[in-house]
């Protein structure tokens, strides 16, 4: 049957758009925009925050935890945050016809496990994960923003090294071959409409949750997906950011990541400004937290292959290992979050300190453009030069 | 779409970033200008990945075939 042109064309823009992968760099425009709307909404963008709360969720079901955790599981807003990214990038997915329950080899599924832990212990410490310790941090105006940035270049590179040798001495035992199987459902042509169907949903139940006075968790659960799709779209990876000119010599997601954090934190300086957000909000002490947990967290993201953002949005499209990451990081964050707390370990190193009330806030946005800039230059460079790269 | 008799196999399937272009990098190394390397993969990042690192180390990415259950990348050293 002759197609009309119309639909022809049809095909062509959804093809385009959902599944071909956006350009990073629009990644980066998109989540700054989405982060800062999210900020000015509600709160910044976080992923570690919604996991502990799984976590905590999770002991107290199974009787670890004595008191109910103070936020509720669906309703908190780290909690609706993180949810709304899974289900954005797995409606996402869907709709890209890029979901697959995808296995990996056992010894693959170990360092998804060993990885999460390392997450969930290095966000403890850094008091966020890549986005909650980092990213929404630094574009707050959290000076610790730079001390957990540090940590994760450190860490990174560790958990490269250790790829590396790993590749020379390790052999994993290969996936056996999956069995084609006869007749069954063509879940490809059924994804898309899976992932519409899954898109309503959220919308439906954002706008229900305005009838029940929820209506800001509603419009951070729409932020969250959106998040989530654009995560998706892209392949958005903050460990590329920081792995790839080490291991590729790519700087590509360097520069979406330093583009990304420039007009965050313009963004954000202007709701603070405008007194919209009061300044302290989100600016936090984790000086040798945010360093050491930096270096953890990093060696976590490489033998994960993702961060807080990155397993959540590949757990969401199917990934096994991944699954297994995030289950590990919600565990491990809440049980060393709780050990934490109880022991009093972590009395604050130092206070929080807000950029701007040491350079006053033009001065920050100029310093702090000044730092990505730097990075993305020296990343730039070692592009052409190959003389930061290890592989 | 021309089939590619490949000179090596790389079996990354179940690997997911960045394992496939890792041991893409190892394997292209054993390889002579000219050989051709077939990288048995699925994780769908791989389609970016690939193209990309070997326009930056001199080879040549030939194409990709799906088959069932995995896509294969061919890949000729520089």
């Amino acid at each position: 049957m002759a197609e009309s042109v119309l639909v022809e064309r049809f095909k062509q823009g959804y093809s385009a758009v959902f599944e071909r992968n956006w350009p990073f760099w629009v990644g980066g425009v998109l989540l700054a925009f989405l982060g800062v709307l999210a900020f000015a909404s509600g709160r910044p963008w976080g992923v570690a925050g919604g996991l502990r709360v799984w976590g905590d969720w999770f002991f107290y079901a199974v009787g670890l935890y004595d008191k109910a955790p103070g936020h509720s599981l669906f309703l908190s807003e780290p909690g609706m945050l993180t949810w709304a990214l899974l289900f954005g990038a797995f409606g996402s997915a869907l709709l890209s016809r890029q979901f697959s329950i995808q296995m990996a080899p056992n010894w693959e599924l170990l360092k998804g496990l060993v990885g999460g832990i390392l997450l969930g212990v290095g966000s403890v410490m850094a008091g966020g994960c890549n986005v909650g310790g980092f990213y929404s941090a630094l574009a707050a105006g959290s000076v610790s923003g730079f001390a957990m940035m540090i940590g994760l270049l450190i860490g990174a590179l560790i958990g490269l090294k250790y790829l590396m040798w790993e590749m020379e001495n390790i052999t994993a035992k290969p996936l056996k071959a999956k069995e084609a199987k006869e007749g069954g459902v063509d879940w490809k042509k059924i994804q898309p409409w899976l992932g519409a169907l899954v898109f309503l949903v959220l919308i439906v139940w954002a706008y229900a949750l305005s009838f029940q006075a929820y209506t800001e968790i509603g419009v951070l659960m729409l932020i969250g997906a959106g998040i989530g799709l654009v995560i998706q779209r892209v392949r958005f990876c903050f460990v590329r950011a920081f792995r790839d000119p080490f291991m590729t010599g790519e700087a590509v997601a360097t520069r979406a990541v330093a583009l990304s954090v420039m007009i965050s934190f313009v963004g954000f300086m202007i709701i603070k400004w405008s007194g919209l957000r009061p300044e302290m909000t989100y600016v936090y002490h984790h000086w040798i937290g945010g360093l050491l947990g930096g270096v953890v967290f990093g060696v976590g993201m490489l033998l994960t292959g993702g961060c807080g953002s990155g397993s959540v949005w590949r757990a969401g499209e199917g990934q096994v290992k991944l699954i297994i990451a995030v289950i590990m990081f919600a565990l491990s964050n809440s049980l060393f979050k709780y050990y934490v707390f109880t022991n009093k370990v972590a009395q604050a190193w130092g206070q929080p300190f807000f950029l701007p009330h040491a350079t006053g806030y033009f001065w920050a946005i100029v310093l702090v453009c000044l730092v990505m800039v730097v990075w993305w230059a020296a990343m730039a460079w070692n592009e052409e030069t190959d003389k930061f790269t290890m592989v | 779409m021309a089939e590619y008799t490949p000179d090596e196999v790389l079996d990354a399937r179940g690997l997911s970033c960045p394992m496939p272009v890792l041991k893409t990098k190892k394997a292209m190394k054993n390889l002579k200008p000219g050989q051709i390397l077939e990288i048995q993969g699925t994780d769908p990042g791989t389609r970016n990945d690939l193209p990309a690192f070997t326009q930056r180390s001199g080879d040549e990415f030939l194409g990709e075939e799906q088959k069932d259950g995995y896509i294969s990348f061919y890949v000729k050293k520089g």
